[in-house]
């Protein structure tokens, strides 16, 4: 059995899941229990339309063993000891059962075949009655993830041999031994260094860092490095990041093609950065993300720095996109998706566990009753409250101050009354264009029409409703009014004009998007019937997941905090995701930052702790983690050191052949991983490398565009022939660029930057021509190598011997091997030698270039040629 | 100039490995038994576009879909209506969603283009596609497609991402994920844009969606640069870019000396060598300049209505002939919604598309190409058996309820129709076909199962056809 789970594992994690005919041959038929094995396979597949919902198909209900040897309309569904008498194996071998597409491997038909010819046995007895839905079942509570985190666990023994210098080492040794492998010997010191400044801060060490760094015999060097590293005002923007991804950060809208620009979320963005630099305890970070209102005496007109905090925080809560800001589209829809998708980013950030998949049903393969599902979306409706929906711009809450009101509340009566002009004048448009297309009626309909439209809606005649309908092109709305006469809406036009003129000076209002609830408005939450919000059934109260409380009970949330103007759900429930009866959470961040450190995760399906997750490589050190994270007061400071003190963290990623036969894909860590840096590190690396670098942090995101070829790029232009473009606003780090879901700025997309649908568990790395396309053509790298080349001629000279020696140290953080200085001499005199292009070569079909360019000395600089390529090199864009 | 090399992809890494150690080359290698099991956990190794076997034995290896998007008149165009022409002028008796209000009208009308039989099968085809018409024996008509919704995006988004919702992959996202490429010259998917522009909803047509990036649709402008970064600027053109490379290509090698047995340093040098071959086999795919004159001629190169839509046909076929495995064609705008002054509208748009879009199909059967090349046309929605507005300048609002759409090549069955709307050409109602049915289909015909085929993202095995019930149309199948 545990071989098929592995081999199911893998498929998924292939992304392409091929269900093949696996064989689970080896598996002795005596030991198959209903729960155990068979019950899975049914839930999977069957349980849909026999026992899960209301109605059971043919009254058959196959959640029971006896049940099914009960049967339904056609007889009993098993004949234990008689697989081909059984009717429950007979109409699934045979592919009529189930009758949709997703039919049974050939290895769960086989299974069940040995179950039934074996005596169709139970693990226990079954109980006398059973409620209605699907129960948890004693082996799905027991499973690995639901497990309470032990109280303590124990270290490993260990020998000196096994280089155990932390915890972590004890464990990993431990397993590397019963392998006969060992850890790899320790990187050298500028490998380690360089390491750990793109692990912590994603830039780069200056020349003069490693310098010092390499030069200082001290034994604490190492970890006094970790601790300023740590202490960085950007370790915030490398692990800000990270969780941004997981939360879905983006500055726009989504949903629709408009993908409007969400100017104040940075405000988010900027929380992170500085929560993470302050290193505040994540189960704090949880709770103000969910729950920061709460937080507050809930009067938001005075903010104080303290308020302005705890609503930023929650703006992870306005991370979803949400196009009900947008016309034209179906609003009640577009308002369960934003829910939908929140569920989403928080099931998958904070619990590790597909919960949406328990929106329209029970979970498949998870112990997630659709109840559970809604439990949790009560906890969120108050504030979301789809049938009183507030639009993004409506979830805004002003920095304003009084005296910003007062100046404010005198320009909008001002705007006021020229608005109600246009209004006047709007409904006299309309009503002329209605006269006028009444006209072209016959003369005695027109009487009637007009009077039928003049009617309220809910006041007409029948008659009259239907001339209404009969008549759609006199339904004339201020929607529609240009499509009757254009002048109007030019006329319209210059009222907005006047309108804009007047609001132009009110003062800058600045924002924070907030998640919070109307005092005293609480919606009641309902369960839908396969999702639809269109189909509520019984009212669900709010909780938590049913599987992590005691058998026969279940973890609720007070409907309302009395205390507090809110109701407190969302505060309760961050009270239970960072309190002791939640086994998921600090087990699945301490798993992602474990993945971000080694590459892979000890469990190396971050947001998928279920059954179709993989299990831990190493579940106790997973376990002692994150106890030890727990007790340690969730700070993930101390959670970096004591991974990157490890032995494991400080080995050299030297390949070894006899080790990756036994282990290729490195899952015990017998050494360090090299690794692709990722989009972001790439593109500050090279800014920092050519030494324009803009560390300015926070604030408004850098805007992107469309260039004149289409592609999207960093918006503010760099004045051409400007001598110093140093620090330039473009120039700035990439978590500061704008994420506009409909425009990812090609060159972090190129390098897989995900563009936000909904959130991301999990960066995936290409290896792709048109990243090398981007580090060949394109104008950012070419514009970079040129800043590499000024930057190099200015503290090199005009050396060649300096500036190849120059450019190493600057790109690398080394001299140059001998091999490689001379093969970049020989390289700068061949460029030096070939002929500047006198005229384009006429390629054939290919259209002339559209502005004739001109080979001027700059461009054909041999230097610049020599940078690009430095960029563009596999020592550049790898760690190790 | 390089001549065209049909290589298969095993010829090709035998050849490009051939002095940088094999390692890749089995890396490689590997990637492709990895669809065939025993299955090695794909997450934390790199993604690529090698080519990968289907499920099942495929019929078709290639599609090129000369994506009609605005909804096509399916009444005016494939699909006849004598009932809506015996009562045009009448008042239609059903219900009926507009989308344009003030030209609405209950009135039907009947088309002003006459229908005939055409071809052996004698499939009826409008007028004014004189070029369809001699290609019907090869071609499945489907006229019981249906959204249900009329709105152009959503609409399109079904279409081409399997549900009525933005931010899907496309179709080629999911092809290439799922087979990889034939060449690795050239993208693996390729849309060809209009002179006029995106599409309506831009550059989400061709959108990886939550696929890795390496899937999304590589653009193919109509005027230079036709590939974004494909050209080197004219500086670097020629031999500098090939010194630069070479210099990048010798410290590449230096590096994997001293990390030996690094699987994506190599792949990364490889990636610089293939995108170098690409710069000019890209070139050369897109350079009709040694195509005959009777194949110019057979798209209509020498006519100035259909040079420019002939000359993208005949790119799509000459880069599905290389190995690209997803070639998509779009229009600038919305050519095809005839809101306005339908009898002047729809004839131009057929007299630019008609000619070249036969064409494809004849020079693909003529090739030996068709029986591997799946040809699809068709838009995302058709339009009312009503008129909107009045009188000469009318047209045809909105309908997603019924709308048709043709196959040929690739394991279609040619010379069908299949399905109905209503007598007057509303809404589908026999054998009607849901675009999850049409993309099951396609995958069917392309070796995939549409229920296995799956990614793994927000903790759901996620699906083109995205777990709705949905069936294969054996129907269509040769």
């Amino acid at each position: 059995m545990k071989s098929t789970k592995r081999l199911a594992r893998l498929v998924l994690l292939c992304g392409l899941s091929i269900v093949g005919a696996v064989a689970r041959g080896d598996e002795p038929a005596a030991s198959l229990t209903f729960e155990e094995h068979i019950r899975p396979i049914l839930k999977a597949h069957c349980f849909h339309c026999h026992g899960g919902e209301d109605e059971t198909e043919g009254g058959l209900d196959l959640r029971l063993r006896r049940l099914m040897a009960d049967g339904g309309d056609s007889g009993p569904a098993i004949m234990p000891g008689k697989r081909d008498e059984s009717l429950l194996y007979q109409r699934v071998a045979a592919g009529e059962m189930p009758p949709s597409q997703d039919k049974l491997s050939a290895a769960d038909v086989a299974l069940i075949g040995e179950w039934i010819d074996a005596g169709a046995a139970t693990a226990r007895d079954e109980p006398e009655t059973l409620k209605p839905g699907l129960q948890i079942t004693a082996e799905e509570r027991a499973f690995w993830s639901f497990q309470p985190i032990p109280a303590a666990v124990p270290i490993p023994s260990f020998s000196a041999s096994d280089r155990v210098s932390t915890p972590i080492d004890a464990f990993l040794a431990r397993a590397l031994r019963a392998k006969e492998l060992s850890f790899s010997p320790e990187a050298d010191k500028a490998v380690l260094l360089k390491r750990a400044y793109f692990d912590l801060i994603g830039l780069p060490p200056s020349r003069e860092e490693l310098a010092a760094f390499l030069s200082d015999d001290d034994p604490q060097a190492y970890e006094l490095a970790i601790d300023r590293l740590l202490a960085s005002p950007h370790y915030g923007e490398r692990w800000g990041r990270y969780w941004l991804d997981v939360a879905g950060y983006a500055d726009s809208d989504g949903y629709t093609s408009e993908d409007r620009v969400r100017p104040f979320a940075y405000k988010y963005r900027d929380y992170v950065i500085r929560s993470l630099n302050a290193d505040k305890p994540f189960d704090r970070f949880i709770t103000e993300q969910l729950a920061g209102d709460e937080l507050t005496d809930g009067n938001f007109s005075q903010l104080t720095p303290e308020k302005i905090e705890l609503l930023s925080a929650t703006g992870f809560l306005r991370m979803a996109a949400d196009g009900t800001a947008t016309g034209g589209i179906d609003k009640d829809l577009a308002a369960n998706q934003v829910m939908a998708d929140t569920i989403k980013i928080v099931s998958t950030s904070l619990l590790g566990l597909s919960v949406g998949c328990a929106q329209c049903h029970d979970h498949r393969y998870d112990p997630i009753p659709q109840t559970d599902y809604y439990r949790l979306r009560a906890v969120f409706e108050p504030a979301y409250d789809w049938k009183h929906w507030r639009t993004p711009d409506a979830r805004l809450v002003s920095m304003w101050t009084d005296a910003d009101r007062a100046k404010a509340a005198e320009v909008d009566a001002e705007a006021a009354k020229v608005r109600a002009e246009r209004e006047a004048r709007q409904a006299a448009l309309i009503a002329e264009a209605f006269t006028k297309e009444l006209e072209k009626f016959p003369e005695d309909q027109r009487d009637r029409l007009r009077e039928a439209f003049d009617t309220a809606a809910d006041q007409r005649t029948d008659e009259q409703n239907k001339l209404v309908e009969l008549n759609p092109k006199l339904n004339i709305s201020a929607g529609v009014l240009y499509q009757y006469n254009p002048g109007a809406a030019e006329e319209l036009k210059k009222f907005d004009e006047r309108i804009n003129a007047i609001t132009a000076k009110k003062p800058f209002q600045d924002f924070i998007p907030v998640m919070s609830e109307v005092p005293g408005q609480v919606p009641e939450t309902f369960l839908f019937h396969r999702g639809d919000h269109e189909q509520p059934q019984q009212s669900i109260a709010p909780g938590t997941l049913t599987v992590c409380a005691p058998p026969d009970a279940v973890v609720d949330i007070a409907a309302n905090s009395p205390a507090l103007p809110t109701t407190g759900r969302r505060l309760a429930l961050a009270h239970w995701l960072t309190g002791p009866g939640n086994p998921l959470t600090a087990r699945v961040l301490v798993n992602r930052v474990w993945m971000k450190h080694f590459g892979r995760g000890l469990v190396n399906t971050p947001a998928d702790f279920g059954a179709m997750g993989e299990t831990p490589s190493h579940p106790e050190l997973l376990d002692w983690l994150a106890r030890d994270f727990i007790e340690g007061g969730w700070k993930l400071k101390r959670l970096h050191k004591l991974i990157m003190t490890s032995t494991a963290y400080r080995q050299a990623s030297a390949y070894d052949e006899q080790a990756a036969a036994v282990d290729a894909d490195n899952r015990l860590y017998w050494r360090m991983p090299v690794q692709r840096l990722d989009a972001e590190a790439v593109r500050d690396r090279i800014l920092a490398t050519t030494g324009v670098l803009n560390l300015k942090q926070f604030g408004s995101p850098v805007p992107v565009k469309e260039d004149a070829v289409g592609q999207i790029v960093v918006g503010p232009d760099v004045p051409e022939g400007s001598d110093s473009p140093v620090g330039h606003e473009a120039f700035r780090r990439s978590v500061y660029v704008q994420v506009r879901r409909s425009q990812p700025l090609a060159m972090l997309h190129a390098f897989d930057q995900p563009v936000m649908e909904t959130n991301c568990e999990r960066r995936v790395v290409s290896t792709v021509a048109t990243q090398a396309l981007m580090l060949m053509n394109s104008d950012f790298i070419l514009d970079q190598a040129g800043y590499f080349a000024t930057r190099i001629r200015k503290e090199a000279g005009g050396d060649p011997t300096r500036q190849v020696q120059t450019a190493w140290q600057l790109a690398f953080g080394r001299s140059p091997e001998p091999d490689e200085l001379k093969r970049s001499l020989a390289f700068l005199a061949a460029q030096t030698s070939v002929a500047p292009p006198a005229a384009p070569p006429a390629a054939a079909g290919a259209a002339p270039p559209a502005a004739a360019e001109t080979a001027s000395p700059e461009k054909v600089d041999p230097l610049v040629n020599l940078c690009q390529v430095l960029l563009s090199t596999n020592e550049f864009l790898y760690v190790e | 100039m390089q001549s065209p090399h049909y290589r298969t992809r095993r010829e090709f890494l035998a050849t490009s490995a051939l002095g940088m150690g094999s390692v890749a080359l089995a890396a490689l290698l590997r990637d492709e038994q990895l669809l065939a099991a025993p299955h090695i956990p794909r997450i934390g190794r790199a993604f690529d576009l090698s080519a990968k076997p289907p499920h099942a034995p495929p019929k078709a290896q290639a599609m090129i879909s000369l994506f009609m998007h605005g909804g096509p008149s399916h009444v005016d165009l494939l699909d006849p209506k004598p009932e809506l022409t015996r009562h045009d002028g009448t008042d239609y008796q059903g219900d009926i969603t507009y989308s344009f209000k003030n030209r609405a009208s209950k009135k039907l009308l009947g088309s002003p283009w006459k229908f005939a039989k055409h071809g052996q099968c004698g499939t009826e085809v409008s007028e004014l596609l004189p070029h369809l018409a001699g290609i019907v024996d090869d071609v499945a008509v489907i006229r019981s497609m249906h959204t249900d919704i009329n709105g152009h995006e959503p609409s399109i988004w079904f279409m081409n991402t399997g549900k009525a919702q933005p931010g899907r992959p496309s179709l080629g996202a999911w092809m290439t994920y799922a087979l990889g490429s034939e060449t690795q010259d050239l993208p693996a998917y390729v849309v060809l844009s209009d002179p006029g522009g995106h599409p309506v909803d831009g550059v989400r047509n061709w959108s990886n969606g939550w696929l890795p990036p390496l899937y999304q649709g590589t653009v193919v402008r109509p005027t230079e640069p036709r590939i974004l970064n494909l050209d080197p600027p004219e500086h670097l053109r020629g031999l500098r870019q090939q010194q630069n490379l070479e210099l990048l290509s010798d410290l590449n090698r230096m590096h994997l000396e001293r990390h030996p047995g690094e699987n994506d340093l190599e792949a990364r040098i490889v990636s610089y060598e293939l995108a170098a071959r690409m710069q000019s086999a890209a070139k050369e795919a897109l350079d009709i300049s040694s195509e005959s004159e009777a194949t110019r001629k057979l798209y209509g190169l020498d006519d100035d209505a259909t040079a420019e839509y002939g000359t993208r046909c005949l790119i799509a076929r000459r880069l599905v002939e290389r190995g690209v495995r997803f070639v998509q064609l779009f229009l600038g705008g919305q050519p095809w919604d005839n809101h306005n002054n339908i009898r002047e509208t729809l004839p131009a748009i057929c007299r630019r598309t008609d000619k070249p879009s036969a064409a494809l199909v004849t020079d693909l059967k003529q090739r030996g190409l068709l029986d591997t090349t799946l040809v699809h046309w068709g838009g995302e929605i058709g339009r009312l058996p009503v008129t909107e507005g009045e009188g000469d300048k009318c047209g045809r609002d909105h309908n997603g309820q019924g709308y048709s759409m043709w196959l040929a090549g690739g394991g279609i069955r040619g010379g069908i129709t299949y399905g109905q709307t209503d007598e007057f050409g509303h809404r589908a109602a026999v054998d009607p076909v849901t675009p999850n049915d049409y993309q099951a289909t396609l995958l069917h015909l392309f070796g995939m199962d549409h229920t296995q085929l799956s990614f793994h993202y927000n903790g759901q095995d996620q699906k083109l056809t995205d777990n709705r019930p949905c069936r294969v149309v054996n129907e269509w199948l040769a």
